[in-house]
């Protein structure tokens, strides 16, 4: 099981109890309104368990985004396939002091890849809400491009589709 | 940690992926509503890797139930503290082809023993909405009596709080 992710200025690793709060927090938030929040903290703290047990549940799963000499998580990415989802998504949630630096769209970018080169993904999609544009930015930055054919777990997301990427020489 | 309880009929353990299809089934159907469903599915596997996860965030958890000589999960009865929650609650939901064997009475006092005794809890409550008659009736069975000076975290339930049982020998602890 791969549980560490590097890349330029980010390392990507399992999330541990030490990231309860800052992802309770953002499902509290306003922040979460794209993936159904903001939650009651009850709630809020089920959503976060349910990211942490998904590597217990499934052998891989998203990551705590940190950047490197700070183990701080900034937000949670990666691989998610939750029983109902119709098939793999690359998710990203990005507490607030880390927008604005590219760091989602590095750690995406290197969860797309793992995906791909490490689980054996033949495809990925990312399930979106139509008014989330930051994050429709993020996946067009990716390469992805809207599915409207592809099946959602909720009928008002668009799905976006990772391109395969190019394996190196 | 202690991840498994054994009782006269049944094996508590830790719960685990294996247990996924029948809780998943639980969660989706018209039971679930009397657990704060009806749940979106995304929601209700939420809930099942919750369950999950407790264990490794808190160092205990609820556990699945299951029949001497079968592994099959019948339900995920015990300890439950998501952030949020007004104190530690003892909670159960028990799959349908579980009812009416006192499997749900037997699982649960084999939790309170393990909650008071190992986790050292001094006092627990379980949230049950003022309509789940069979979870009041196993409330009661197993002596926990209504606390109307708690607020529980959902308007709609009320309140059974547990106090140790002074009654149980200590050879008799499983």
């Amino acid at each position: 099981m791969i549980e560490r992710l590097e890349t330029e200025r980010l390392i990507l690793r399992r999330p541990t109890r030490a990231d309860e709060a800052g992802a309770v927090a953002f499902y509290e938030s306003d922040r979460s309104k794209f993936v159904g929040g903001p939650f009651k903290t009850h709630i809020a703290w089920s959503c976060w368990a349910a990211d942490f047990g998904h590597w217990d549940l499934r052998g891989f799963g998203s990551f705590a985004v940190t950047m490197k000499g700070d183990d701080t998580c900034l937000g949670i990415v990666g691989p998610y396939y939750p029983a109902t989802w119709p098939e793999f998504e690359i998710g990203w949630l990005i507490w607030p002091e880390a927008e604005g630096r590219g760091i989602a769209y590095e750690a995406a970018r290197a969860c797309v890849d793992h995906a791909f080169r490490d689980l054996g993904w033949e495809t990925a999609v990312s399930y979106i809400d139509p008014e989330n544009a930051r994050s429709i930015a993020l996946a067009e930055r990716l390469g992805a491009v809207r599915d409207d054919a592809a099946p959602r777990p909720d009928p008002e997301d668009y799905v976006f589709r990772h391109p395969r990427p190019e394996r190196p020489a | 940690m202690i991840e498994r309880l054994e009782t006269e009929r049944l094996i508590l353990r830790r719960p685990a992926a294996r247990d996924e299809a029948g809780a998943m089934d639980f969660l989706l159907s018209p039971r679930a509503d009397r657990i704060g469903g009806p749940f979106k599915p995304a929601r209700a596997w939420q809930v099942f890797a919750a369950e999950v996860a407790h264990w490794d965030l808190r160092g205990y958890g609820g556990f699945a139930v299951t029949q001497r000589g079968s592994d099959r999960c019948l339900g995920i009865i015990g300890p439950f503290c998501p952030t949020g929650w007004p104190e530690p609650e003892m909670g159960w939901m028990l799959w349908e082809e579980a009812e009416g064997r006192s499997i749900g009475y037997e699982a649960a006092r084999a939790c309170l023993r393990h909650l008071f005794r190992d986790l050292g809890w001094s006092s627990t409550v379980s949230y049950i909405d003022a309509d789940n008659a069979r979870s009041i009736a196993l409330a009661e069975r197993l002596g926990a009596q209504r606390d109307t000076a708690t607020t529980p975290p959902h308007p709609d339930d009320i309140v059974y709080r547990h106090m140790p049982m002074e009654d149980l020998p200590r050879e008799d602890l499983g």
